[in-house]
């Protein structure tokens, strides 16, 4: 339909959406009542916490403004940060570039091409310190958004960074990523098994928490990655579903290996989207507190509160954003903000009006953090704890959604888990499914996207500020890696690297976090490392 | 005109792994009669040219979501024209492209570049006139 005769259409007929259905197919009632809803809940902080894990919620401590960051050198991602600092941000979401979360120095032939573009370009222990030049580890909390096994060197190297600068690490706040499946664009199959032994993949994830929950009490030791799963196009019940098989399946290898599962619960996090669906997203979150809180109690026999405790950052979903009339994307990402907040969520990236056209500019990203801050600060929403609950809608949803994600988490679980799943191909087949979905839903106005396929302006022309690179940024990069090669003492690497291949071939079942570090300390490289792993499992990659 | 049969190799480059666009444009090309040759991810443009002269390809399509469109058009086009094969495989660019950028893929020699938001009869359309041109 042009823009014309919908104008016409609205005008003869009145304007109305096409459906009632929520983005997950669930049918919103025309009108909820006691009728639908009548229970009692619990305060916040009481269990099941559908109402929230703290008491005072916001009140005491608002959520965390944690932009993603990371572009080009770690010198730029280094500046970007203290600029996100200075406009209010309040935690670090570091961010690699694909060829450091791939385990790929930047002098890789293939890796060239996408240095420093989606994140920072880091190699060697150099790299991080550069990067985290006049921040305070033990100040500011860091997510470290990297996976396994190449999050054993990050968080390796971090360590390390703290150790230079007298940090206790007891005194270290943040989080690795650490998701072994679903960082690399969400559970695509070919992407987690291309560049690493699958087998050995999980196995250093789980060295990663295991060496990390004594040593670092405060640090959090995985953030299972709901969000990328979300952001291929499953619905809310298909990312609450397999996220939550997915760090079940994580609990289960921490007790085969004699963990107590109060010794680590506490420490594992969600990383989850918020989409457009506002009441639907809200219901989800409040879903999965209940959820996790129930799973731990019931199934895995947690006795500590704290280990009930669903904690999630979110990031506002980039697909309900348009390249088309980007401004729009302000008031969609805020909505999505709000959403979040009235979920009562721990820290919170507000995606860029500019993310359908390029990495945010400094100017998105503090409009990003300004967002937050309005809501924070000006709307009142903070005041009161869980200010949806209670509400016929948002409780007769929650529970709804509830049981269909518990529906859904029996059959992976009959399956055999969430990790078994994906290695037989049927979350790929769920994934694609869902995309095909999605596309089909725009395409037919089903899902009603506005400067998209509603009220679209075939003429529009607004003009953005885009966000560009440094000219020679790669070009630096892969320099740089060149020369740190060959400009060291060659014989501790080599030592080093050895131990690493002999450790892989003969010995798979040490902890290979230590042996990393001692790497490190050798002076040898992101991609030497991950190849004397490789050489050592057998293992090629694509070149 | 006839476009069925018509072979487009469809990939991406480097390590982008973005590859939703490219899952639903592949369907959307074989709805629309194309046989489309997926190439996946993690290809080199050697990788992709090879696969297009061995699959006898009409058209390379690529996906890019990283901002690497440029650094790779330039390699493709290149491995292409050192081939000779410049002028009998289309190139077809798709992805985050700002619109800045889909004038330079031009001049270099991409024959069409599609951006997000894409509606797919618009998209079909645009490929099909890349094969009529050639009528």
């Amino acid at each position: 339909m042009s823009a014309s005769e919908e104008i016409a259409t609205i005008y003869l007929e009145g304007e109305r959406v096409p459906h009632f259905r929520s983005l997950s197919g669930n049918e919103y009632k025309r009108i909820y009542t006691q009728a639908d809803w009548s229970d009692e809940l619990s305060d916040a902080a009481q269990y099941p916490f559908t109402r929230g894990i703290h008491t005072d919620m916001y009140r005491k401590r608002l959520w965390t403004r944690r932009q993603q960051s990371g572009y080009g050198t770690p010198e730029e991602s280094n500046e970007r940060i203290k600029y996100l600092l200075r406009v209010g941000q309040t935690g670090i979401n570091m961010d690699c570039d694909t060829g450091t979360k791939l385990g790929l120095d930047p002098d890789y032939p293939l890796a060239q091409g996408d240095v420093g573009l989606q994140g920072t370009s880091l190699c060697t222990y150099e790299d991080m310190r550069t990067l985290y030049r006049d921040i305070a580890l033990d100040k500011v909390s860091s997510t470290l958004i990297i996976q396994p096994p190449f999050s054993a060197l990050i968080m390796a190297w971090y360590l390390l960074l703290a150790k230079e600068r007298g940090i206790p690490w007891e005194n270290l706040i943040g989080t690795i990523m650490n998701c072994a499946i679903t960082q690399l664009v969400g559970p695509t199959y070919q992407s987690n098994m291309a560049f690493f032994p699958f087998n050995l993949t999980l196995k250093t994830g789980l060295d990663v928490m295991e060496y990390m929950i004594p040593r670092v009490p405060r640090w959090n030791i995985v953030n299972i990655n709901a969000y990328n799963i979300r952001e291929t196009g499953v619905n809310a019940i298909q990312e609450a579903a397999f996220a939550m098989t997915l760090a079940a399946d994580y609990m289960k290898a921490l007790i085969k290996r004699g963990h107590d599962v109060d010794s680590f619960a506490p420490r594992m996090a969600f990383f989850c989207a918020a989409h457009i669906d506002l009441f639907e997203e809200v219901a989800k979150l409040r879903a999965m507190r209940r959820i996790w809180a129930r799973m731990l109690k019931e199934r895995f026999r947690a006795k500590h509160q704290k280990s009930m405790w669903f904690r999630a950052a979110i990031q506002t979903s980039a697909l309900p954003l348009t390249a088309q009339e980007p401004l729009n994307n302000i008031v969609r990402a805020t909505i999505q903000t709000l959403a979040a907040v009235l979920a009562g969520t721990q820290s919170i990236h507000t995606t860029g009006y500019d993310e359908a056209h390029s990495l945010p500019t400094e100017e998105s990203q503090r409009l990003s953090i300004r967002t937050q801050q309005i809501i924070a600060y000006e709307t009142k929403v903070v005041n009161s704890v869980d200010p949806l609950g209670g509400s016929y809608l948002i409780e007769s949803l929650t529970d709804r959604i509830e049981e269909q994600i518990w529906e859904l988490m029996k059959i992976i679980e009959e399956k055999g888990g969430f990790i078994q799943c994906y290695e037989d191909g049927w979350i790929e087949e769920q994934v694609n499914e869902a995309r095909y979905m999605m596309a089909d839903e725009i395409e037919s106005g089903q899902r009603p996207v506005i400067g998209l396929n509603m009220f679209r302006d075939e003429d529009e022309k607004t003009d953005i500020e885009i966000f560009r690179y440094a000219q020679d940024m790669q070009a630096r990069r892969i320099r740089y890696a060149q020369d740190y090669k060959k400009n060291r003492n060659q014989e501790p690497v080599k030592r080093a690297l050895d131990k690493l291949y002999e450790l892989t071939k003969h010995k798979p079942e040490v902890n290979f976090v230590e042996p990393i570090m001692e790497a490190v300390e050798s002076k040898a490289t992101l991609q030497e490392i991950f190849d004397a792993m490789r050489r050592g499992a057998d293992f090629t990659i694509p070149s | 005109m006839e476009f069925k049969g018509k072979r487009i190799v469809l990939g991406k480059l480097g390590l982008d792994g973005h590859d939703t666009g490219m899952k639903i444009v592949a369907r959307w090309l074989f709805e629309a009669g194309y046989e489309v040759l997926y190439a996946g991810l993690y290809n080199s443009p050697q990788r992709i040219v090879q696969m297009a002269i061995e699959e006898a390809a009409d058209a390379i399509g690529i996906s890019s979501l990283e901002f690497e469109h440029l650094y790779y058009a330039n390699k493709l086009l290149e491995e292409l024209h050192a081939k000779s094969l410049g002028d009998r495989i289309k190139v077809i660019f798709g992805g985050v492209i700002p619109k800045d950028d889909v004038q330079k893929l031009k001049q270099l020699g991409v024959n069409a570049v599609f951006t997000p938001g894409t509606r797919k009869d618009i998209l079909i359309q645009g490929i099909n006139d890349l094969f009529a041109s050639t009528f």
